[in-house]
């Protein structure tokens, strides 16, 4: 075990970085949801720029995106609605997000770099995961593919995961998020003795 | 561009952090959940507390638009299959990716199984569920 950061340390580390992305990029950090942007790219392709749209295609693509959140049946708002022109910031190119998931990695090799941890190895490095999946390498894949697919699908469904919801959404005291950060960390808690108790 | 250089560096310093403090170690994880090793909560609950007053500080000086997070139809269901998976992988989706940096090449079965269930999740959301899941990045 190499010497870890005092909590006060990687308190004031992890709040500095949420604190610097709101400051420099102006949107709270939100990993999920740039998971998310990857995938909706990979799946309906690049996004027409704002700006290029008249404010007639504008409003027809308002309808059809609240049609697809809310049903056909939603009537078409009258014509002399006008359309908001401010407040729609264009999401960030896709770039953007694979560059933030980079990071994440160089981060990663950094850390473990500059701490003499780092090495290679096809598995996780962990001899309680080792334990759970009963020495096999293919039963450690099953499982992190079976808990990384819960991870995708939850923190999707539940729109944030530890830094979104858990880090700046409880901060700032929203009802949505405390719940969701209750709801993960009290099921991790009670799965990790239920997963003690099997080896 | 200016942005693209500062979601690298801020991304960078997460990753860094996150390996710093052992979030991307799963027996350390493991270790917080089952409350033998109170580090990583404190750590957490450490940084909701320094987060809290910079956002203060940061409304007394402007009038931030943040969206409301509020409480929809797949808060706790989402939150519990993320705690599920999260105890499972011993990844929350930042870690899968730390992981990967630091050579624990078995994280990339966690990434594809991320954004797999990132996927499923998107198209179940269109065929059956459409409510509104609110944002978190504005």
């Amino acid at each position: 075990m190499t010497e870890r950061w005092p909590f006060w340390a990687g308190g004031l580390a992890l709040a500095g970085v949420m604190l610097l992305h709101w400051l420099t990029v102006h949107r709270m950090m939100s990993v999920s949801s740039r998971f998310s942007a990857v995938v909706d790219r990979v799946r309906w392709g690049r996004a027409e720029p704002v700006e290029a749209l008249s404010p007639e295609e504008l409003r027809e693509a308002l309808l059809a995106a609240t049609q697809a959140e809310a049903g056909v049946g939603v009537p078409a708002p009258p014509a002399s609605l006008p359309v908001p022109q401010e407040g729609i910031r264009p999401p960030q190119p896709v770039s953007t997000h694979l560059l933030f998931l980079g990071g994440l990695g160089v981060g990663g090799l950094l850390g473990a770099t500059l701490s003499g941890t780092f090495s290679v190895t096809t598995l996780l490095r962990s001899s309680e995961l080792e334990a759970l999946a009963g020495g096999s390498g293919p039963g450690q894949a099953a499982l992190l593919v079976g808990g990384g697919a819960l991870v995708g699908f939850g923190t999707r469904m539940a729109g944030g995961c530890t830094s979104g919801h858990g880090l700046c959404g409880v901060s700032r005291l929203q009802p949505g998020s405390l719940l969701a950060t209750a709801a993960f960390f009290g099921v991790g808690v009670a799965v990790s003795f239920a997963l003690a108790g099997l080896t | 561009m200016r942005e693209k250089v500062f979601v690298a560096l801020v991304a960078v310093a997460l990753g860094f952090s996150l390996n710093r403090i052992g979030f991307s170690s799963w027996d350390e994880v493991h270790a917080m959940f089952l409350f033998s090793d109170l580090r990583l909560f404190l750590t957490f609950a450490s940084a909701v507390g320094f987060l809290a007053v910079a956002w203060i500080a940061v409304r007394r000086v402007s009038r931030p638009r943040w969206a409301p997070r509020p409480i929809h139809r797949g808060t706790v269901l989402g939150g519990a299959l993320f705690g599920l998976g999260w105890a499972i992988a011993g990844a929350c989706p930042a870690v899968a990716l730390v992981q990967i940096g630091e050579g624990q090449l078995g994280a990339l079965f966690t990434l594809g199984g991320v954004l797999l269930g990132n996927l499923v999740y998107s198209v179940v959301h269109e065929r059956w569920l459409r409510w509104d899941t609110a944002r978190c990045d504005t």
